[in-house]
């Protein structure tokens, strides 16, 4: 191929690009970036081809870059004449044949398809593929490209990066051609200046202001420098942009070199990525064949050339003055600036340094002018920003949206939020320089000016999503044990401050450090971020400031309470089901136990652990399943079955007062102090039995007839047989707990009364009022009612006349029950929720018993008004449809009324819409309340503002569930005894078994035992409770299906 | 051609200074202190230790005096409480990188560090001691090189290069992971190129380098060199 001089030439590479790219027979491309092929591409390719060979068909096969979806890689596009692209996804080898001959006739093989693209615009050119398939859905209504403007990216995926006519095809080399023939420098830096282009790299200074600089800069040699470092861990659009596109970075490069006066072009980029490299290098070599780069471009008298030069992988040599140490062959060490690189640069002479996106913007720029650009975007961040979205979110992948898009978009609409269910808590972003965004913060606009606020970075563009597995102090550790190990060690701050930080944050992750470790690591951030030499120093502590401001929780709760709320860090966990208990039950000493055949030890571990084992084992939503590891080799073990089995089995049988009495004799000597508890929920049962066996004296004070709370009264006999928790609160009354009934703290005693005759005072009487009172019109209609009063009503076997049609307005726990006990008076029950059914808070078990027997779901329905007979009746409820909207602060979409209004008839309206504390009670107390109307208190002690007054469970997080609430009773008996007793004697009350510990064999897939259920039909007619039993060898498989996490290397013997 | 006359204020003293100065160079022109550890007047600045951070009225970031230029109407403060504290700050984390044991160190009372630390008052840190172990390089004949004591200013580094023009010394590994190194990473008394004129030496802020002989551990009393006393203990015998 001669030198391209003249139009007609030029014009002629065009027309042979295009028909590479639309040719008359089918094309089918494979995406070869190192994604592509990480995950098989090359085998595609070579089965395409060998497929291609064996048929004889006219086909045409090109390699291409990638298209930007991670998450279904390899990517397939397949075409036939006049005829939509289509992309494939998530292609194997063997796949390549069928397609082909489906190809052959016409057809795209189903079972693959992802997308169609009738039309593409490249920006510097647009092709027309055709119509047609209108059963696949167009590119941009998949959810992962919804609202993506692809303008850096837009070749990838379409062209082969390692042929310039198809480059050509798509417009390119216009701009250049265009810059060259008008020969006015000026106006080309005018137009960058004009569209407010900001460096991509992360620091986002305006491009054409540094252009100008460098243009007026007098000198023999000048530079242009493509900063091609990329190294923020999690960030990859760089490479994915050189491999799938590098001819757009030549022509910035080109264009760049020519406004500003450059004599040559030089790419600095990683070695660790070879194959951007060969194709960068493929790329130059063609375009210095077609004329693109060498003497006397288009014959305008401009020569240009561009070499590459590959970084041995440093960090701080995507630092510009350490990039240029590292061109020149020193040690990569920044320098201060200034001079800058502007005025004295590579060898001393002005150097223009951009990052490989900032030269992706200039063709497009040029072609389509400024003002088209800053059309896109937000107002002072203008043009779009490639995003590496990666970590827990469905959907990764390169995701190139218009700056100021909210960070919400990113991840739910485009990532499709959390990963197995898990809700997202924060994002990264701009790798180790960036910080992180707690998810309330997920409105904020994606620019530079909004991330900076919040103390993050735009940084590269990496997007590192995190959910409630990931720890922030863990989180916070990695990037400084990262930046840590890339600081070239030249100044102090960087070099000994980042080292002292990873020391504290290592002591923190091993539950080593004390609350001044806090205010040092902030003492320590702010310094080295004011006072490093370079761009690494100063915004290496970024990660650890924001953690520090957004996460102070979770180091609170390292250091303080000794736990790591997600379980990464090991030291602070004895196991992952131990760890996501909230009693900490230590879960797999029990197991072991019974699997050993020690039945009362395995009783007695369980019962210290867990006041109430079959209560919890009935209904505990059991977050200890969650984790389990053993549910990546099939199932979680059900552990909540096995205290079930194992309390029932005590409790329940005719060794009840053997057991009892010896629970009881584990009571420490009397202390002679005495302690009220005000409520005999499960928080307030939990502290008593505790502050019992701590050998103090306790007193249960509650309003109800009997003690037990929302366990008595709220949950229904066939969840939860009140026989069984009489036992249990038997056995806590049997340790010499002493419980005052029919009392109501407030009227029939005042809290200054208790205050006068107790050393302390637990306050956990729940949230039995209801959250908000019934505002929708009806609400006084006979036939309305409060989820709480109706199955309390019922508990305490009182007639409810509910009719025979009930609604219930609600998706939690209260509104299954209310449906479930409504069908066992008889009544039909519908459930409505204004949200779906994945966002219904409710345990999914219950729930999906409840449509087992015969509850009927209306989802995306808010109640309207209530309709009332003439003798003030329910007669039917009026529900408005709603419509999912934006993202709210629980990462669920927020309803939206649609006006459309819906009539159901029915006798009865149970609402369970939430419940709230008794302000008035706490109020009179004194007490400081929170903001969301629960008493305050502090989190690691639960002491009140009150003296000698502590709260936990309800009244303390809001209606919540019931092992939450018992675990506020057992933190709150130890803190109580620790300031009575002026030590810590909880371990001394606690038993101490030694049991095996050798790892099990290798595990092998077994089956899960689950409680066998009662038939839907029978048990709607019954009380009878639902869920039996395991039997003696169904516990005994499922102890044995543990995999023992608590061992460690340590003490394996 | 002398440089353009600027005038700026230092601690609200107005200092005449000149076009490409340094702030430091003209805090120095006019009797002005300002506190340095890595600099040493007559050879290129680097900005490695962060002793000079100073403010500039209508700048948030504080910067470095060393190798800021000054410009034409400046006002520099040299010492204020947030200065002090990241100073302080710097000195602790010279002090816990490696291992300074001033009672045993052969500049005790001569060397910059302390008098810095002194200057300061930094009497105790809050960081917990490295205690990184480190060797010691005693194979030339006339000098050490003890690890423990370097703070990695590189001065020995400048003036072996721009002065001497040996080019023996420079800092290998990254982090805190650096260490000087003679050539390339070969003995010091290997060097061929080392012409043992101690300018490093003489350069070196602390006790990393200083002449043989002077170490407490090179002070062994030997008694049994005194002949008279090797006379009459023979004699008893």
């Amino acid at each position: 191929m001669a030198r391209i001089q003249d139009i007609a030439a030029f014009n002629a590479a065009r027309e042979t690009g295009l028909e590479k790219l639309m040719p008359t027979v089918p094309r089918i491309t494979v995406g070869m970036g190192t994604c592509g092929r990480g995950n098989g591409a090359e085998g595609l390719y070579q089965a395409f081809a060998a497929s291609i060979d064996r048929s004889g068909a006219d086909v045409v096969l090109a390699g291409v870059g990638c298209f930007g979806s991670c998450y279904c890689e390899p990517i397939v596009s397949v075409r036939l004449p006049n005829h939509p692209l289509v992309m494939l996804k998530k292609v194997g080898a063997n796949d390549a044949g069928r397609i082909l001959q489906d190809l052959a006739g016409g057809n795209i093989t189903p079972e693959f398809v992802y997308c169609r693209i009738e039309e593409w615009d490249h920006i510097t050119g647009h092709l027309r593929y055709g119509s047609g398939y209108p059963e696949v859905p167009l590119w941009n209504e998949v959810p992962f490209f919804k609202g993506q403007r692809k303008l850096v990216l837009r070749n990838c995926g379409f062209i082969n990066p390692d042929d310039i006519e198809e480059y050509f095809g798509v417009g390119g080399y216009q701009a250049l051609y265009k810059v060259l023939i008008d020969g006015r420098p000026e106006t080309v830096i005018e137009q960058v200046k004009a569209s407010k282009l900001r460096g991509r790299g992360g620091a986002g200074y305006l491009t054409g202001n540094k252009w100008e600089f460098m243009a007026k800069a007098k000198a023999d040699q000048k530079y242009v420098i493509c900063n091609a470092d990329e190294g923020d861990p999690g960030a990859y659009m760089n490479r994915n942009e050189i491999e799938s596109d590098p001819h757009s970075l030549l022509e910035g490069m080109i264009i760049g070199g020519y406004v500003t006066g450059a004599t040559a072009g030089i790419v600095y980029i990683r070695a660790e990525y070879p194959l951007a490299v060969r194709r960068l290098q493929r790329a130059i070599e063609q375009a210095r064949e077609y004329g693109m780069l060498g003497e006397n471009i288009f014959g305008r008298g401009f020569s240009f050339n561009i070499d590459i030069v590959e970084g041995a992988g440093a960090f701080v040599c995507g630092e510009e003055t350490a990039l240029i140490a590292s061109l020149e062959g020193h040690a990569g060490r920044p320098r201060p600036r200034p001079p800058f690189p502007a005025q004295k640069g590579l060898r001393g002479m002005p150097t223009n340094i951009n990052n490989v996106e900032t030269w992706y913007n200039v063709a497009p720029i040029v072609t389509r002018g400024a003002a088209w650009f800053t059309e896109i975007g937000s107002a002072k961040s203008s043009g779009t920003k490639v995003i590496s979205l990666v970590g827990k979110v469905q959907n990764t992948g390169l995701v190139e949206m218009p700056l100021g898009t909210p960070l919400k978009t990113y991840i739910y609409d485009v990532g499709g939020g959390g990963v197995d269910g898990l809700q997202v808590k924060s994002v990264q972003t701009g790798g180790p320089s960036g910080g992180c965004i707690p998810q309330e913060m997920f409105d904020t606009p994606v620019d530079y000016e909004s991330l900076a606020q919040l103390g993050s970075i735009m940084g590269s563009g990496g997007m590192v999503v995190m959910d409630e597995d990931n720890c922030m102090v863990d989180v916070a550790r990695y990037f400084i044990e990262f930046t840590h190990s890339e600081s070239c060690g030249k100044c102090v701050p960087c070099r000994v401050g980042l080292n002292k930080s990873l020391r504290i944050l290592n002591r923190m992750t091993e539950g080593a450090a004390t609350p001044h470790h806090i205010e040092l690591l902030d003492d320590l951030s702010r310094y080295i971020r004011e006072c490093s030499l370079c761009g690494l120093g100063q915004s290496a502590p970024n990660p650890v400031l924001t953690t520090l401001r957004h996460f102070r929780n979770e180091f609170e709760d390292h250091i303080l309470a000794r736990r790591c709320e997600a379980g990464v860090c090991e030291e602070l966990a004895l196991s992952p089901c131990e760890n996501s208990c909230p009693l900490h039950m230590d879960i797999p000493r029990y197991l072991q136990l019974y699997k050993e055949g020690r039945h009362d030890d395995a009783f007695m571990a369980v019962i210290m652990d867990n006041p109430l084992p079959s209560t919890t084992g009935r209904v505990c939503q059991h977050p200890c399943e969650s984790r389990c590891r053993r549910k990546t080799l099939d199932e979680p073990v059900n552990m909540r079955e096995v205290h079930r089995f194992i309390g029932d089995t005590m409790l329940l049988s005719e060794r009840f007062e053997e057991v009892a009495a010896r629970v009881a004799a584990r009571k420490l000597d009397p202390t002679g102090r005495k302690i009220a508890v005000v409520g005999a929920g499960p928080a307030g049962l939990s502290a008593a039995f505790y502050l019992s066996i701590l050998g103090h004296e306790v007193s249960v004070y509650d309003d109800k007839p009997e003690a037990g709370g929302m366990l008595a009264f709220a949950l229904p006999e066939y969840r939860l047989p009140k026989a069984v928790l009489r036992r249990e609160i038997e056995l806590i009354e049997r340790t010499g707990v002493k419980f005052t009934l029919d009392t109501r703290v407030g009227k029939d005693i005042s809290l200054n009364e208790l205050d006068d005759r107790y050393d302390a005072v637990f306050l956990s009487f729940g949230t039995w009022k209801e959250a908000a009172p019934l505002r929708e019109p009806g609400a006084e209609l006979k036939g309305v009612y409060p989820a709480l009063h109706f199955l309390e009503s019922v508990a305490r076997g009182e007639n409810v006349q509910l009719g025979r049609r009930v609604v219930v307005i609600g998706g939690g726990n209260a509104a299954i029950d209310s449906a479930r006990t409504a069908i066992r008076t008889g009544a039909d029950a519908t459930v409505i929720y204004r949200r779906e059914r994945k966002d219904m808070p409710a345990i999914g078990a219950e729930t999906h018993a409840a449509k087992e027997e015969g509850a009927k779901f209306v989802f995306l329905a808010a109640p309207h008004r209530i309709v009332g007979d003439d003798q003030g009746r329910v007669k039917a409820i009026e529900v408005v449809k709603t419509r999912l909207g934006e993202f709210d602060s629980s990462g669920r979409r927020k309803p939206i009324p649609t006006g459309e209004i819906q009539r159901f008839d029915c006798d009865s309206v149970i609402f369970a819409i939430g419940e709230s504390v008794d302000i008035e009670l706490a109020q009179s107390a004194g007490l400081k309340l929170s903001h969301g109307g629960t008493i305050e208190v502090n989190r690691y002690s639960l002491a009140s503002s009150r003296p000698k007054f502590f709260a936990g469970g309800d009244v303390v997080t809001g209606a919540s569930n019931v092992s939450g609430a018992m675990s506020y009773g057992k933190l709150a008996a130890r803190s109580i005894d620790r300031q009575l007793m002026e030590a810590d004697r909880w371990k001394s009350a606690m038993p101490d078994y030694q049991f095996d510990m050798t790892p099990p064999d290798t595990p092998s897939e077994s089956r899960r035992h689950r409680g066998r259920e009662l038939d839907a039909t029978v048990r709607a007619q019954s009380e009878d409770e639902v869920v039996a039993m395991l039997s003696h060898d169904e516990t005994l498989d499922e102890c044995h299906r543990c995999l023992r996490c608590d061992l460690s290397v340590a003490n394996a013997t | 051609m002398p440089n353009k006359k600027l005038s700026i204020r230092i601690d609200g003293a107005l200092v005449d200074a000149y076009e490409g100065q340094t702030i430091l160079q003209a805090a120095r022109a006019g009797g002005k202190y300002i506190p340095t550890l890595c600099d040493l007047e007559g050879i290129t600045p680097v900005g490695g230790c962060r002793i000079c951070m100073v403010e500039v009225e209508g700048i948030d970031r504080v910067m470095a005096a060393c190798t800021s230029p000054v410009q034409e109407g400046m006002s520099v403060k040299t010492t204020t409480p947030r200065l002090t504290q990241h100073r302080r700050l710097t000195v602790e984390l010279l002090l816990v990188e490696r291992n300074h044991t001033c009672a045993v160190c052969v500049s005790n009372g001569h060397c910059e560090l302390q008098t810095m630390a002194t200057n300061l008052g930094v009497s105790t840190v809050r960081l917990a001691y490295n205690f990184p172990k480190l060797e010691t390089d005693l194979s030339h004949p006339k000098y050490v090189l003890d690890h423990n004591r370097c703070i990695l200013c590189t001065r020995c580094v400048r003036v072996c290069s721009e002065l001497e023009g040996a080019h023996v010394w420079n800092l290998t590994s990254r982090g805190i992971n650096t260490r000087l190194v003679a050539d390339l990473n070969g003995k010091w008394g290997d060097s061929k190129g080392c012409t043992s004129c101690g300018k490093c030496v003489q350069a070196c802020p602390t006790g990393a380098l200083a002449d043989k002989g002077r170490a407490v551990e090179e002070m062994v009393k030997q008694n049994d060199r005194i002949s008279a006393l090797a006379m009459r203990r023979g004699a008893e015998a």
